[in-house]
């Protein structure tokens, strides 16, 4: 049985993916970790982390691929390749049909437009604005005084969606105390923002050619109101995978089971990597 | 003696000043106060009057006319007018620095770039509408991340010896560029002094676009950081106009043009007596 890993570091989560080639390939872990400061402790601990959920070595990987904005921070990886395509490979993997990848992270937000094997044909990114990221949800969820986890469902309960005309995560913190003020709901509140991020990130994606069917990755995609919503400016349902969040650390573990048959390498995880990593 | 109150409410605070006209040309300012805004912008503005007020040693009902400016203006129940910031700041800069055609207004969530006849009246502006990216959140939101005081910010960034740059445009994914200087070890004193020039970078983007001309002025919040005037000095090559209540300036503007609408009420008022 072939081993290989994939490690996404993340602005925000480190996630890794250990997966298995038996002519089949299966996801045998997963992982999720914080980034923090130290970037190359977080993609360690979660290397360690996926090893440990599936009951296996470190040694027993053959391969590792690191992605994400911290990949060459990975002091273990054998090869590095950019989140897009990962997040491409992961969506394709997950689900064979996909065409475009939505994909929500940290701090970024990108529009993916995928061919039949999974490959990048195109792409657009936010590189000036935090709109339509995790940032931004966190922000407004830390305005309303209430969890990340919770503003997706609540803002499902709107019946009346407040207007929110901006989409910049500053303006948007006085917009939301501003309606707070004038006694407007919860969850109007946040129906409305979610709208708002939604069709800016339409606005985003329309850049590559939307074709169905569409994959939303990264750790967005966990908040059910901006799916709704992003399924409403769209007019169509979206592929909602539970390991949207893994999926750009699943294409990269399918890069390192491809890259492990050309390679004759073997791991490069020394047991002195362990020191001071916690594990 | 006519007295009029100029209310300048800003996202962040809100700033009264207390002007008393007594005959052509001659104004003085009698008292200023300011109140932090938050949701209640009526509230916030009645008591930065109050507080100017006391500052005066006069009441409440010796106040002939109340100007408002500024993002809150329009909530202000008790105004008479309400005029915006970029009239009332030009006006305020003139009457301040009356050579100056050029006027830079930094506050904490716009920054504003003007450019105006000989009379202060505006020929052109600028402003930030779709985001907040060079205003002072961006200084406020970094000072809570390194956690000093707001007033600390601009006297610290005075001392860098190394700027750090970090990019312009976006005041929430800037706050990353700060983390990962954080962690790399750069001194804060570097890490402000890279927000203020790029800042700076920012505003003078926006003083080419109004068409700049020699002698800015700077006022608005931030301009309170020495750190921040500094940088645009370097960025421009030319000393900068700072008035001592640089904050204060949008309210004394709305503050002036009250008193010219008062006395155009009053006149007309005379007329119709006369007739």
């Amino acid at each position: 049985m072939r081993i290989a890993a994939g490690v996404d570091v993340g602005s925000t989560q480190t996630k890794a993916v250990v997966m298995a080639d038996n002519g089949d390939r299966t996801i045998l872990a997963r992982s999720l970790v914080d980034t923090g400061a130290n970037v190359r402790k977080a993609a360690e601990s979660a290397f360690l982390l996926a090893c440990h959920n599936a009951e296996i070595q470190p040694t027993d990987v053959g391969f590792v691929v690191g992605t994400g904005y911290g990949r060459y921070n990975i002091s273990f990886g054998n090869a590095q390749l950019t989140e897009i395509s990962c997040h491409a490979r992961g969506a394709h993997f997950v689900c064979p049909t996909t065409r475009t990848v939505i994909d929500m992270g940290g701090q970024d937000a990108k529009a993916i437009s995928v061919g039949s094997d999974g490959q990048v044909l195109d792409f657009v990114m936010n590189d000036k604005c935090a709109a339509g990221t995790g940032r931004f949800l966190a922000n407004a969820a830390d305005v309303m005084g209430i969890g990340l986890d919770e503003i997706g469902p609540l803002s499902q309960r709107s019946t009346r969606p407040v207007r929110i005309a901006t989409v910049c995560t500053v303006f948007v913190e006085s917009d939301i105390l501003s309606y707070l003020a004038q006694g407007k709901k919860g969850e109007d509140i946040m129906a409305g923002v979610h709208l708002a991020i939604a069709k800016r990130t339409l606005s985003l994606a329309r850049r590559v050619p939307i074709e169905p069917d569409i994959t939303i990755t990264g750790g967005v995609a966990r908040n059910i109101g901006m799916v709704r919503a992003l399924e409403e400016v769209l007019g169509t349902k979206m592929q909602v995978s539970p390991d949207a969040h893994f999926m750009g650390a699943i294409g990269a573990a399918v890069f390192a089971l491809e890259k492990m048959d050309q390679s004759f390498e073997s791991s490069t995880w020394r047991p002195e990597h362990a020191a001071g990593s916690g594990h | 003696m006519r007295l009029v109150a100029g209310i300048d409410c800003g996202s962040g605070f809100t700033k009264a000043v207390l002007v008393a006209q007594n005959g052509f040309p001659g104004s003085s300012i009698l008292g200023k106060g300011r109140a932090k805004s938050g949701i209640n912008m009526d509230a916030a503005a009645l008591a930065a009057l109050q507080e100017a007020l006391r500052d005066a040693g006069l009441s409440r009902d010796q106040v002939h006319y109340v100007a408002t400016t500024g993002f809150g203006r329009y909530s202000v129940g008790f105004r008479d007018i309400q005029i915006t910031e970029i009239t009332s700041g030009a006006r305020g800069a003139h009457y301040l620095f009356p050579s100056s055609r050029c006027v830079l207004d930094v506050g904490g969530q716009s920054t504003r770039a003007m450019t105006m006849g000989e009379s202060g009246k505006v020929r052109t502006f600028k402003t930030n509408d779709k985001c907040a990216a060079g205003s002072g959140m961006f200084v406020v939101r970094a000072a809570k991340y390194l956690e000093i005081p707001l007033e600390d910010v601009g006297g610290l960034s005075l001392h860098a010896t190394n700027p750090q740059p970090i990019s312009s445009v976006c005041a929430v994914l800037a706050e990353s560029e700060i983390i990962n200087h954080v962690s790399a070890g750069v001194s804060v004193e570097n890490i402000l002094r890279g927000i203020h020039d790029s800042l700076a970078e920012r505003a003078v983007g926006m003083l080419k676009r109004v068409g700049m001309q020699s002698e800015v002025t700077l006022i608005g919040g931030v301009a309170l950081q020495a750190g921040m005037v500094k940088a645009l000095e370097e960025k421009l090559g030319a000393k900068v106009n700072v008035p001592p209540d640089c904050d204060y300036v949008c309210a004394l503007g709305a503050a002036l043009l009250g008193h010219k609408r008062l006395a155009i009420k009053e006149s007309l008022a005379s007329v119709r007596q006369v007739s």
